[in-house]
């Protein structure tokens, strides 16, 4: 997001969902569409149906490259090769938009000197995809006017994930595809509510609105809004609070997160909240974290309370409550009202509407959305400054938010950790369509634990013959911060030399394994790459074992 | 842009009256437009025209026979009628066929779903047409372990939405048509189970059936009021970031009456930006609701590191005076607040509000920064 907001002026799809349909050139990189956002999905089945192209770049066969014009299949990790190769290609080939980048653009000279030295050639050694293919996705991307760039967690969950960011939106800015309908950029939300929450403020640099704490201008506007002094220095990052919790960090509040499910690297995490103060957890269930809380406030499910989520294309819909909580649990934003109360805020809030209204009427772009005006037109899309504003269906049209948008070069940097002797794979960690998360949800029900059921890791079949193990064998994952338990399945998804894990499994967490590291600008840690080793175990193999919806390539002579 | 035909206002009539439409449009699409009923049943507006049906035949001047109106193009000059003695006859013999391969049972067909053929039969008063009742031919899949999608051929008319929802739209093609004749089905290649198919488990065949004969299992396992005595709430999806909207359809008396979530339904296609589409979340996954883990009551650690439930007071008195001794002692930045992006905007603004404007610290985060 911190890429995107430089980059043009907003952290948000350009694009809405229901451009997707008619887009003539989709270009879907680090994103498993049809599980992690499987409705959207489906409007890219039907764009290609309709005979659009669709390339489709990830380390792993998905089921959306089962259907793409072209799989760019990369080595983990060498986004950045690739997409500098296309700019390359853009650039050397003279198709990029003249006239675009002299009105809108900014530091095209530099990129174009940047990626001078990425040939296709060079980056088929790197990167493994077959410079034949780059210069295809080169030019059938520039060429196509209503192209558009689909990306999620593949992109951003890797120390060099804003550089990779910086090198997508460098092809979006030299081709000019942004500020039309089905052209554009668009990070795919991995939860309901991602863009909701930038927007709101829950952010150690941000103020609701994107205004920064460190702008003076902002932080006055807010301390007359509020009444109090406020600090103008930033917070700390998500990932820098994590790695100081125990020592800097004393005291946690955490609401509606199992954060020793999902956050890299846990065991350290873990030895730092039994060193915590005071730990106050806020969930519906008790999580992982709870272990460790000192006072645990239970709180309402979405569909026993009122307020609103934002979506992906930044439209804002109304959460309704249907039904109550059960015992005594609350909505989550009556309980942060009364502790406000308790611990010295007098808030003088009654409802959802309220706190939206609070919230809106210091931020120009969502002035004009209230509970009542979504309740009347449906969900909206900002930027919506008067209770007239139609809302907002592509962003950039006409001028890029930003004023120009700004190109940066970036050079490419290797993953923190590569295989080498001792730890020779490659690990990714990912999503699946039948689980969610830390999967305190979707493991209670029945039906989707009968789909999956246990762990697994998707191994091919080389790797696992050369180290004996059979598919359906238990194993053991190990790297250099720790070790699961799970079941091996012989897959021809993952590339030889890599391995893939979903996160979703409390007794198998992938995140024991992952790396802390984190990217420079954002501090996201990189979940998609470390290096790790795989053994059998002597166990019986599972013979009911169905993992997921793709594995038709599992040819059991390997 | 200056080619004449473009600019020329292309018209056709329709029951009597002149009316405008554009290229592309069917008759179909032309007559919703304006307002004029036809009925359809193996129409869905986000497939592509099957034509299979002939619920939809209406009468075209100069045709010999009638036509279907979801699969005709409209073209200028057309004269239409929708309504005449010959459509009305055709229409009522071929919903009086339909009654007699459909169960009569009201009752259990509402209790599978929103019966569509049913309520046609009703309206065009075709049930003294049937030629009683006849049972299928076609074959079932009792053995189909899959947890949430059941099909009763009895209640089948292979208008083939279903086979063509999960090619066309969900394009898993895990569904297919089978056998011949009279013992045509739906069923998957060989007969399997749906867990083992290319099926995601959506759920899309369940919501465009017109005649509750792809049905969802657990409702029907669990003794579902029919329909019209649940309550429809419209709201968006806890999932991922797609914000489907989707409907809570809720007993109102279950749960003691603090009401329960027995189905979740998706709205009509082209109303929202999920185009009346879910995924296997989406639609089945609920339980976790109401489910015997969730939290009910404020807990606190004692002094024997076990947790005990306590009062709403107590935890948030508690709660307050935890994070302000920890402020006291170590300062406002030894402070964290974590909050999330799977709750409210409002939530969030609020955990900013509080971090900030109450504690006095900046330390104010959720895991979706990327």
């Amino acid at each position: 997001m911190a890429g995107l907001v430089t980059t043009f002026g907003a952290g948000a799809m350009t694009n809405s969902i229901g451009e997707i349909r008619e887009a003539d050139c989709l270009f879907v990189i680090g994103s498993n569409t049809t599980e992690a956002h499987p409705i959207i999905a489906m409007e890219m089945k039907r764009a290609v149906r309709r005979g659009a192209t669709l390339i489709v770049a990830d380390p792993r066969a998905i089921w959306l490259s089962s259907i793409a014009t072209r799989h760019l299949q990369l080595r983990p990790g060498t986004d950045v090769w690739l997409l500098n190769a296309m700019a390359h290609v853009i650039v050397t080939e003279g198709l990029w938009d003249r006239a675009f980048v002299e009105t809108h653009v900014e530091g095209f000279e530099d990129v174009a000197a940047a990626v001078a030295a990425y040939t296709p050639e060079e980056a088929e050694r790197v990167t493994g995809v077959a410079a034949e293919d780059i210069r295809w996705a080169a030019r059938t991307y520039a060429q196509t006017p209503k192209a558009g760039i689909y990306y999620t967690l593949g992109i951003t969950e890797h120390s060099h994930g804003t550089d990779n960011v910086y090198a997508l939106a460098n092809l979006v800015l030299m081709t000019g595809h942004l500020g039309r309908a089905s052209a554009g950029m668009n990070p795919l939300r991995g939860q309901n509510n991602v863009q909701g929450a930038n927007d709101a403020g829950a952010s150690p640099i941000f103020l609701p609105g994107y205004q920064r704490v460190d702008d003076p201008e902002a932080r006055a506007r807010y301390e007359r809004a509020w009444g109090v002094p406020l600090s103008p220095t930033p917070g700390m990052n998500l990932n820098v609070m994590m790695k100081r919790v125990g020592s800097d960090i004393r005291g946690l509040f955490v609401m509606g997160e199992d954060i020793v499910m999902s956050e890299p690297n846990v065991a350290r995490l873990e030895e730092g909240l039994n060193r915590v103060e005071f730990l106050v957890v806020q969930d519906i269930f008790l999580n992982e974290t709870a272990r460790f809380a000192d006072v645990i406030l239970p709180a309402a499910a979405f569909a026993e309370k009122d307020g609103t989520f934002t979506n992906s294309e930044r439209r804002v819909q109304l959460v309704r409550k249907a039904v109550e909580p059960p015992g005594e649990a609350r909505a989550d934003w009556e309980i942060l009202v009364e502790l406000a109360r308790r611990s010295g805020g007098a808030w003088a809030l009654s409802s959802a509407a309220e706190v939206y209204d609070e919230m809106a009427k210091d931020v120009p772009r969502f002035a004009g959305l209230s509970h009542a005006r979504l309740a009347r037109e449906g969900g909206l899309q900002w930027p919506c400054p008067t209770p007239t504003h139609p809302g907002t269906r592509f962003l950039h049209e006409g001028r890029i938010l930003r004023g120009k948008g700004l190109m940066v070069p970036v050079a490419y940097r290797q993953s923190l950790e590569l295989a080498d002797e001792l730890y020779p794979l490659v690990l990714s960690t990912g999503r699946t369509l039948y689980h969610y998360n830390a999967a305190t949800q979707t493991r209670r029900e029945s039906g989707l634990a009968a789909k999956q059921q246990e762990a697994w890791v998707e191994l091919h079949p080389a790797d696992a013959k050369r180290r004996g193990i059979g598919d359906g064998d238990q194993v053991e994952v190990r790297t250099r911060r720790g070790a699961v338990t799970v079941r091996a399945v012989w897959s021809r998804q993952v590339r030889r030399g890599a391995i893939w894990m979903p996160f979703h499994f409390a007794e198998a967490r992938a995140n024991l394994l992952t790396n802390d590291a984190g990217d420079p600008v954002t501090q996201t840690a990189e979940y998609k790459v470390c290096a790790a080793d795989v053994r059998r175990l002597d166990a019986p193999p599972s013979p009911s074992f169905l993992p997921g919806s793709f594995y038709r390539d599992r040819d059991p002579e390997g | 842009m200056n080619d004449p035909n473009r600019s020329r206002v292309l018209t056709l009539t329709l029951d009597g009256l002149e009316v405008p439409f554009s290229e592309g449009e069917t008759l179909l699409d032309v007559a919703k437009r304006v307002g004029v009923t036809i009925p359809t049943l193996c129409h869905d507006p986000r497939l592509e025209p099957a034509g299979v049906c002939r619920t939809c035949l209406v009468e075209v001047e100069g045709w010999r026979r009638l036509a279907p109106s979801c699969a005709t193009q409209a073209t200028a000059g057309m004269r239409v009628t929708t309504d005449s003695a010959r459509v009305e006859r055709h229409r009522k013999g071929l919903l009086g066929l339909y009654a007699t391969d459909h169960p009569g049972d009201r009752a259990a067909a509402e209790r599978r779903g929103p019966d569509e053929l049913l309520a046609m039969i009703d309206r065009y008063g075709a049930r003294d047409e049937a030629l009683g009742a006849l049972s299928s031919l076609r074959a079932g899949r009792p053995k189909d372990a899959n947890p949430y999608i059941d099909f009763d051929p009895e209640a089948c008319i292979l208008c083939e939405r279903c086979v063509r929802y999960c090619d066309e739209v969900e394009a898993v093609s895990a569904i297919t048509l089978a056998g011949r004749g009279a013992r045509t089905t739906i069923s998957t290649a060989d007969g399997i189970g749906l867990l083992d198919s290319s099926c995601e488990l959506c759920g899309g065949c369940v919501d465009t059936c017109p005649t509750g004969a792809m049905a969802e299992k657990l409702p029907l396992t669990r003794g579902l009021r029919a329909e019209r005595e649940l309550a429809k709430v419209r709201t968006t999806c806890n999932f991922c970031g797609v914000g489907c909207q989707l409907d809570l359809n809720v007993d109102p008396g279950g749960r003691d009456g603090r009401g329960q979530v027995v189905k979740v339904t998706s709205p009509a296609p082209g109303t929202t930006t999920n185009d009346g589409n879910l995924c296997v979340k989406g639609r089945f996954a609920y339980d976790f609701l109401h489910h015997a883990d969730r939290l009910t009551a404020p807990l606190v650690r004692g002094a024997d590191g076990q947790l005990y439930p306590t009062t709403w007071d107590d935890a948030l008195s508690r709660a307050a005076q935890g994070l302000l001794g920890v402020k006291e002692r170590h300062g406002a930045d030894a402070l964290g607040f974590v909050s999330s992006s799977r709750c409210t905007v409002e939530e969030n603004y609020l955990v900013q509000k509080l971090a900030r404007a109450v504690f006095g610290t900046n330390n104010v985060h959720q895991c979706a920064a990327t």
